[in-house]
């Protein structure tokens, strides 16, 4: 009681840096030199990182081939209802004039295809693709159950809408010898992926495990088929399935489709030389469709833009460091007093 | 300690308003009650609502059941919550903000599917949140309350209890009406009673109310007539009667009803016979009382309203700003629809990804697009910042927080620190640009110090006293700690609520047992220390700067003069010069002594102890005999002629009058008239009865006096332990100067009061009558019989003016005695205006000799005008007026108010800051010019302007010669000066030209200048002048003209007082500022912020002020930057999906965002930001018009950091897309080298903004990053499947391991940031602003600072000698006048002058002529 008395006496506030607002703090203080040195170190860092870029951008090899129009002919007979099904095979020969060392990957890439559309995207069923409940398609509208009602597996837009092309590499040799290049078509997902977000239902057979239910609107083959030659890439772990799943964000963009089996003529790569796409042309949209051979560098092959932006902006950083010094140059004949430093 | 009372009393205020609502359980109504108050009063609207008391007690119980039985008892709950209705109240209220609407419209606009944007349930989020945190701050609020109420409801207090027979301890909270409680000397009242039993033989009681009013003088209560003869306590057994008063009501000065016995007699009730809760009981031994209103329905619950809710000018700035987001809102929405509705027009049939509905069809481009507008207000919603209120709210109170913590603010001697009262305009602070202050206890300190008197035409300077002051100020300082209890403190109220009790552990009151009673005594100052001073008890007014008077070695010679044979009986035919002069200071000292209200009282005991104690020095013969003598006294009081109690007064009446009657006389309800009236007219016979008791009386005393060791000639032991409470610090300072020079108070009671006078011994006064001061008469008056010469005399007490008026007038051929009247009349009008004009208040004292029967016939006609009821107050002035003249002047007193400590230097630096200061005073010109040129309002080189006419059409003339005669100079000065016939807002300052012009108005001329058609031109007039000085302004004056310069100059106001008589200005003003001071507690209550002292405006204004506005307005810029920066990342990604309001940010991401990522650096940015230091802001006043100019946040401001905003988030946007472009990207890890380089750049930004970063700053922005990072690690590693369609499954994981990543963060981060900084680090060394100069300061050495400094100085003061020099060069050199003077334009147009009555212009003239003098007395050493 007595020291609460005390306490009570007075209304003296604490007398404390932080109450009384003195704490200590570091002010930024643009002094000449100060801002001049970080102008200076930004402006090199940026065009180290600038060159470093392009120069390894440059080392990267990309061949991409237009096939829609080529192929336009294959499209038109799809537009025929009644040939819906029909397969139509085109063939794109092109030239390599160098050889793409190292690990070479295939690409499809789509103009126009919009895969981030807000409805789009919602519509795929998480708990299904991870093999929990095959039947659970709630999310899926529009593309959720067949006419007859059984669930459709995949469901939903994404999976209904899924590139299914196929695409086959053949090396040249001379008119007559066509080598089929060996692709592999694993390891292009994400590991995550692959073994975590996409899961076959527990089952023996793939097939029973997808029972009771209907294969997407626009596919040929049910998911449990997808992959004849290995049974281990059937279903939701099918490496183009997944690849497809995972919605592309901007309406130009390529996927990953098959890497190159570093064996027989190609252990180093791809040699230059005449080669040709042979394509199973199946659907058709609006936009239109390539594919893509590329090598990788350290940088994930961003292209020329990330060195260019980084060279850009030294300069730019430079530019304003020189324009600072002449003004700072010009006030020190002013001898204003507080520019002392 | 100011919180709880500031939670208490915001929660009444919501409490009487959510009455108003429906869903209050309290059974009544607050609201039809309170125009029952505001009525006036007719008796017969109050027979519909009433309420009937009678006492809880066994007998009554039936009855009490009938009545009193649905009256809440005492138990008070301040609390607007309970566990119950927590929830749904709580919500109810806070959906009465537009922003919570808006949001909760989003939150039901997305749970609409075509237009659904989000996962239903995750738009909640942010208003969930925003909701939680709101209620959990009211929730905390409440609790806090729910304690303070609860520790209130357990005070312990007397009631009667039937069982036991006797008074017994039992909780407030039990308190039911109907209940008798006994309450001991310094006891909080519990609950509203009527007063039934005081231990006062003349059945009165003294409370103290400053926990309600903050007026720490004392207000007598009285005793229910019939009541106050009984000569044991009330006993409640034998009580019967009922009691029927009108409901409860908030009108404090207002209580009636009646007490009505068994035998149906009915006794009247007025608010004299009130207690009321929370006051006080002082010089009280104990008191009795019935309660008739407890808890909710006490006049103090009632009367609380909490603090106020003003909207700041920067946060109607910042709402402006949010329109323009809604509006930046519905044309990016309306784009985004636009563009969605053409997109699908070419897309329609790709049912690949363009998915139909389920029923297979595909809306048109134009439905969908419609339907897009809505989505997309759900996705950009975070535009308008829902989390900017919050961070609004939260910012202020840390900005409060931090004031209230200013160890600056804290006043030793009061033990008070500033307070916030309102809390949510801080930053207005920062922008005050006109300030009005009222002078007295303002300006100056309030205490009243009695500087020197003039007593029959000779002048006492009191030299001595004048030195004694001048070594005060150091001494006192230290001494005053001790000895000046916290009478004026701020929060009495507040202090017995936390249960605070400060018991005296020392003296006699530490041993009464009445004191057990923890919380109830608080204003016992004399726990520091062992009382080293006899004050142990300080009375308001009563420092011993006030009290302590040296007397003048040249009146005391003359007092020695004075012998008791003066008066022997042949003292008639006196006629001597020297010997009429001494019997004209002895009338002057008793008057100084009796004409006034002042209650004696000792310290430490109530004060009727004062008379027992001399009882006590004699033998006690028996008690019977004692109380034989108390019932001859209580025999005369009935038959007393003191009027002035009256009747139960008639409705008519104002209050005020009634109050101030009251205060020394009591009201006899209902006594018949004409009883009195032949008892009046029996007195002067009666005057034998009189002198008898006068004599037992006398005798007495003298008795007390010889046993209480004999009061010395020159120390007083005796006299100096008594207190005077006075209304007024004048009357104190009176008495105590009377004090001085032997001529002590002893006692006043209603009938009586005795004077020790030195040689003469003590007398007794037989009080007849008191005319009370009011501000129409300037007067006032006592009536007394004179105990030796036995002549009823007046003394009358006066403005100047008005006493010099009714002076007898002397005719020519008159006798000596009028002659020297003559002649003293002359002198002492010189001396009162050399007073005047050493800014002393003046007050002249005159006295008048009635014949018995000239008295009788007065008394027989003011009778009359007492009990009619229609046009009272003007009979009643009239009588007055009839009393007071053919007055003999007996003298003049000059009484300084002294300036505060500092108030010069505040005056200048915020002159200095732009801010532009009128004083707005009561007092007469030359007092308030005085002051104004002492406090440096007035610099003596300034033009003087002054307006007193007495026509409007002088006024007119008078002010457009001055608008002419300023205008010619001012096109002397610059040419180019813009033309006042510009629009008023932008007159021209005057501090442009370099010429500084004070202008003086009178109130009377103020009231011409405030008629419209003058307006205009009066405000053109004050836009030239540094300074207006308004004198003799009437409260009602002050807030208009602060309304008039609000309203049509469209300035910040700023108003500052302390009085009663502020407090309409105050309300008016921007923001009001109240000092507790000694005139109680009406403007702190009226006002935003309080402090204790003028001093400490400066530091609020210009450092806290300037910081809290800086703060603000960069936190909301920062705001608005920061939701435009990151909503577009959104909208400029609709332009790569076909507008389909895909967001490519997970959207619990997006909402973390905004609500943890990136809402704690704001605040503490807001809070902390320190852009210059407190000292340079004090040392520099001029950086304090970058606030007001607004220069933190301008439109334009406002505009510019949309831009950046733009900018950046293009860049944010663009630098990732070109990167990603083409490639496999998926959309949400496209979204996350976003965000992160956003979260960045955000971050940096207010890194780059910021002017001084603590570890408090690093600790955030580190904090920030870092629980982005976890929470984006933890998310990815976590969320397998949960929250479709993002699917952040190990997103961010992948990307660490990825150098693009990186390198896009980086990148993005310095491209966005790079021109600020290249502006910030320009602006820093190219152009700074003040401010930015100013900030160097804080980094040098002290010494380094000062040099700077000067430099500063002389390059500021360059600027203006060249423009002066260019002013004078183009005016005729010379023609100002370079010494020093003032040169004072009286400019009187012909007609004003004619209007004049002489007096007046003769004073102008006399003025013009000092004014050198004078201001080169106040003037300062400019170099």
């Amino acid at each position: 009681m007595e020291m609460k008395l005390k306490d009570n006496l007075s209304r003296l506030p604490d007398n404390t840096a932080m109450k009384q607002q003195q704490l200590p703090a570091c002010h930024f203080h643009f002094s000449a030199t100060r801002i001049l040195t970080a102008f200076f170190a930004i402006g090199a860092l940026c065009l180290v990182m600038g060159i470093i870029l392009i120069l390894s951008s440059k080392s990267a090899k990309t061949i991409e081939i237009n096939y829609t129009k080529i192929c336009a002919n294959c499209a038109k007979l799809q537009e025929n209802a009644f040939n819906f099904d029909k397969e139509c095979t085109c063939s794109i020969p092109f030239y390599l004039p160098e050889k793409m060392q190292g690990n070479v990957y295939m690409y499809y890439k789509l103009y126009g295809f919009y895969q981030n559309l807000h409805r789009y995207i919602r519509s795929r069923s998480d708990s299904q693709l991870l093999g929990i409940d095959i039947k659970n398609v709630e999310d899926c509208a529009p593309f959720e159950k067949s006419h007859n009602g059984t669930p459709i597996v995949p469901c939903g837009a994404i999976a209904n809408s899924m590139f299914n092309d196929t695409i086959i590499l053949s090396y040249n040799l001379n008119s007559a010898i066509h080598i089929k290049v060996p692709m592999l078509r694993s390891e292009i997902t994400w590991w995550t992926d692959k073994y975590v977000k996409f899961q076959n239902p527990s089952s023996r057979n793939l097939s029973n495990a997808f029972a009771g239910s209907t294969k997407p609107l626009y596919w040929s083959k049910p998911a449990y088929e997808l992959d004849e030659e290995d049974p281990g890439n059937n279903g939701f772990i099918n490496d183009d399935f997944i690849v497809w799943m995972r919605t592309a964000a901007f309406p130009t963009f390529k996927k990953f489709y098959r890497r190159l089996n570093r064996i027989q003529h190609f252990t180093e790569g791809l040699p230059a030389g005449n080669y040709s796409f042979n394509i199973t042309y199946i659907t058709s949209f609006q936009g239109e469709k390539a594919v893509v051979l590329s090598t990788l560098t350290w940088d994930g092959g961003s292209g020329l833009f990330l060195g260019f932006a980084y060279t850009v902006t030294g300069a730019m950083t430079w530019l304003v460091l020189f324009s600072m010094i002449a003004a700072h140059l010009m006030l020190k004949k002013r001898k204003t007093f507080f520019l002392q430093q | 300690m100011t919180e709880p009372l500031q939670w208490a009393r915001h929660h009444w205020q919501r409490l009487i308003y959510g009455a108003n609502g429906d869903d209050d359980e309290r059974p009544y109504n607050y609201s039809s009650l309170l125009p029952c108050g505001g009525k006036s009063s007719q008796t017969s609207k109050l027979a519909g609502k009433h309420r009937v008391v009678v006492p809880h007690l066994q007998p009554f119980k039936d009855e009490y059941e009938k009545f009193s039985g649905t009256y809440v008892n005492n138990r008070i709950r301040t609390t607007k919550y309970t566990l119950l209705n927590f929830v749904p109240r709580n919500l109810f209220e806070q959906f009465h903000r537009a922003a919570n609407l808006y949001f909760l419209f989003l939150v039901v606009l997305n749970w609409v599917p075509l237009v659904e944007a989000f996962q239903k349930e995750i738009t909640m989020l942010p208003l969930v949140v925003v909701l939680a945190i709101i209620a959990i701050k009211d929730g905390l609020e409440d609790y806090r309350k729910y304690k303070i109420d609860k520790l209130i409801n357990n005070l312990i207090t007397k009631v009667y209890s039937r069982k036991e027979r006797k008074y017994m301890d039992r909780c407030w909270k039990d308190v039911t009406v109907g209940d008798f409680i006994r309450l001991s000397c310094n006891e909080v009242i519990p609950a509203d009673m009527v007063l039934l039993f005081s231990t006062d033989p003349d059945g009165i009681c003294h409370i103290e109310t400053s926990g309600l009013d903050g007026e720490s003088n004392l207000k007598q209560r009285q005793v229910v007539r019939g009541y106050a003869e009984q000569d044991s306590e009330v006993d409640p057994e034998k009580f019967s009667s009922r009691i029927e008063c009108e409901s409860p009501n908030n009108d404090l000065n207002r209580f009636r009803g009646f007490l009505e016995h068994s035998d149906k007699e009915r006794v009247g009730l007025s608010k004299e016979n009130l207690l009321l809760r929370g006051c006080t009981i002082r010089n009280t031994e104990a008191v009795v009382g019935i309660v008739v209103y407890a808890g909710h329905e006490t006049k103090a619950m009632l009367n609380n309203s909490g603090p106020r809710y003003k909207r700041s000018k920067l946060e109607r700035r910042a709402n402006t700003d949010v329109l323009w987001c809604v509006l930046l809102l519905i044309v990016m929405c309306f784009t985004g629809a636009l563009g969605h509705g053409i997109w699908l027009s070419r897309y329609e049939n790709i049912l690949f990804f363009n998915i139909p509905e389920t029923d297979g069809h595909v809306i048109s481009p134009v439905l969908a697009g419609f339907y897009m507008f809505w989505t997309m207000i759900i996705l950009l919603q975070v535009l308008i910042p829902i989390s900017l209120y919050v961070s609004i709210e939260i910012v202020k109170l840390g900005q409060i927080y931090f004031i209230q913590s200013d160890v600056d603010f804290y006043n030793e001697r009061t033990d008070s620190t500033v307070q916030c009262r309102t809390l949510n305009i801080t930053e207005d602070l920062g922008q005050i640009q006109h300030l009005f202050s009222d002078k007295t206890g303002t300006l100056t300190e309030n205490k009243m110090v009695f500087r020197r008197c003039s007593v029959a035409g000779f002048d006492y300077c009191h030299e001595e006293n004048a030195k004694r002051l001048e070594t005060y100020q150091d001494a006192v300082s230290e001494d005053e700690d001790f000895t000046d209890t916290p009478s004026g403190s701020l929060n009495n109220m507040a202090k017995l609520r936390v249960h605070s009790c400060r018991t005296v552990h020392n003296g006699p009151l530490g041993s009464k047992p009445s004191n057990h009673l923890a919380g109830s005594c608080l204003a016992v100052g004399s726990g520091e220390g062992t009382s080293e001073v006899p004050h142990s008890r300080q009375a308001a007014f009563s420092s011993p700067i006030e009290t302590d008077v040296v007397p003048d070695t040249r009146l005391l010679d003359k007092f020695s003069q004075i012998t008791p044979q003066l008066f022997t009986p042949s003292d008639d035919e006196m006629a001597q010069d020297p010997l009429l002069e001494t019997l004209y200071i002895i009338d002057f000292f008793i008057a100084l002594a009796i004409c006034n209200t002042v209650v004696v009282s000792a310290p430490n005991q109530p004060r009727q102890k004062l008379r027992l104690s001399s009882l006590s020095g004699m033998p006690i013969k028996s008690l019977e005999e004692i109380k034989n003598i108390f019932q001859r006294l209580s025999v005369r009081r009935s038959s007393s002629p003191s009027l002035a109690s009256g009747k139960e007064s008639p409705s008519g009446v104002p209050s005020a009058f009634v109050s101030r009657l009251s205060l020394f006389s009591r009201m006899k309800l209902a006594s018949p008239v004409e009883e009195e009236v032949s008892q009046i007219n029996e007195s002067p016979e009666g005057s034998n009865d009189s002198t008898c008791h006068k004599e037992i009386e006398k005798e007495l005393s003298d008795r007390g006096l010889t046993n209480g060791k004999v009061e010395s000639l020159h120390g007083q032991p005796l006299a100096s332990n008594l207190c005077y409470e006075a209304e007024s610090p004048d009357e104190a300072a009176l008495v105590y100067a009377a004090r001085a020079y032997q001529c002590t108070l002893r006692s006043r009671t209603p009938e009586q009061i005795v004077v020790d006078f030195a040689a003469l011994g003590p007398l007794t006064f037989q009080l007849l009558h008191i005319l009370p001061f009011d501000s129409v008469r300037k007067r006032m008056s006592v009536v007394v019989r004179h105990p030796l010469s036995n002549q009823v005399v007046v003394y009358t007490k006066g403005a100047d003016s008005v006493i010099m008026e009714l002076l007898s007038v002397a005719s020519p051929d008159g006798a000596s005695v009028e002659k020297q009247q003559m002649i003293i009349r002359e002198k002492t009008q010189r001396h009162l205006d050399d007073y005047a004009k050493r800014g002393l208040r003046t007050l002249c004292i005159a006295k008048k000799v009635m014949s018995d029967i000239e008295y009788a016939e007065w008394l027989k006609n003011h009778f009359l005008a007492e009990t009619s009821i229609d046009n009272r107050e003007e009979l009643l002035l009239e009588s007055a007026m009839r009393l007071e003249n053919k007055l003999s002047l007996l003298g003049a007193t000059g009484i300084e108010d002294r300036l505060q400590e500092g108030v010069p230097e505040s005056i200048e630096a915020l002159q200095k800051a732009g801010i532009k200061i009128w004083m707005l005073t009561g007092d007469k010109q030359e007092t308030a010019i005085n002051i104004a040129y002492a406090c440096k309002l007035l610099e003596p080189d300034d033009k003087l302007f002054i307006l007193n006419t007495q026509s409007k059409d002088g006024c007119e003339m008078l002010m457009s010669t001055i608008l002419q005669e300023l205008q010619k100079k001012n096109h002397q000065e610059s040419s180019e000066q813009a033309s006042l016939n510009e629009d008023l807002c932008q007159l021209p300052t005057s501090q442009d030209s370099g010429m500084r012009a004070g202008l003086i108005i009178t109130g009377g001329t103020l009231e011409f200048a405030l008629q419209e058609s003058l307006q205009r031109q009066f405000l053109e007039l004050t836009a030239w002048c540094q300074a207006v000085v308004c004198c003799r302004a009437t409260p009602l004056q002050k807030s208009e003209v602060v309304k008039l310069v609000r309203n049509h100059l469209r300035v910040m106001t700023l108003a500052i007082g302390d009085g009663a008589n502020d407090v309409s200005m105050i309300q008016v003003a921007d923001i009001g500022i109240g000092i507790s001071g000694q005139e109680g507690m009406q403007a702190v209550m009226a006002s935003d912020f309080a402090i204790s002292q003028f001093k400490h405006l400066s530091k609020l204004l210009l450092v806290h002020g300037h910081w809290c506005y800086t703060r603000l307005s960069n936190m909301i810029l920062y705001f608005f930057y920061k939701n435009v920066a990151y909503v577009n990342l959104l909208f400029w990604y609709q332009f790569f999906c076909g507008f389909a309001g895909t967001s490519m940010t997970d959207y619990w991401v997006l909402i973390f965002f905004n609500l943890l990522f990136t809402s704690a650096p704001p605040v503490i940015y807001g809070v902390l930001e320190k852009d210059v230091s407190a000292e340079t802001l004090m040392l520099l006043p001029e950086l304090y018009k970058s606030g007001q100019k607004s220069e933190a946040y301008l439109p334009l401001t406002f505009w510019i950091t949309l831009l950046d905003a733009f900018y950046q988030s293009l860049v944010c946007f663009f630098v990732p897309y070109y990167t990603y472009q083409g490639s496999d990207i998926d959309i949400f890890t496209f979204g996350n080298p976003l965000n992160t380089a956003a979260l960045f750049i955000i971050l940096l930004h207010l890194v780059i903004e910021s002017k001084s970063l603590t570890w408090i700053h690093m600790l955030v922005i580190v904090g920030s990053i870092l629980s982005y990072f976890l929470f984006a690690l933890t998310f990815g590693a976590v969320c397998v499947t949960c929250n479709p369609p993002s699917n952040p499954y190990w997103i961010m994981q992948e990307h660490m391991l990825d150098p693009v990543f990186y390198l896009v963060c980086v990148l993005t981060t310095c491209v966005a940031l790079l021109p600020r900084f290249v502006y910030r680090a320009l602006q820093g060394s190219l152009f700074p602003s003040p401010v930015l100069r100013a900030k160097h300061l804080d980094r040098l050495t002290p010494k380094e600072r000062t040099e700077v400094l000067k430099q500063w100085r002389e390059v500021g003061k360059m600027d203006q000698v060249t423009s002066k020099y260019a002013d004078h060069s183009a005016a005729k050199l010379g023609r100002r006048p370079m010494s020093g003077h003032s040169n004072v334009f009286v400019m009187m147009s012909a007609t004003s002058c004619a209007a004049e009555q002489g007096n007046i212009s003769v004073c102008e003239t006399d003025l013009d002529s000092d004014m050198p003098k004078t201001s080169g007395m106040a003037g300062s050493t400019k170099d």
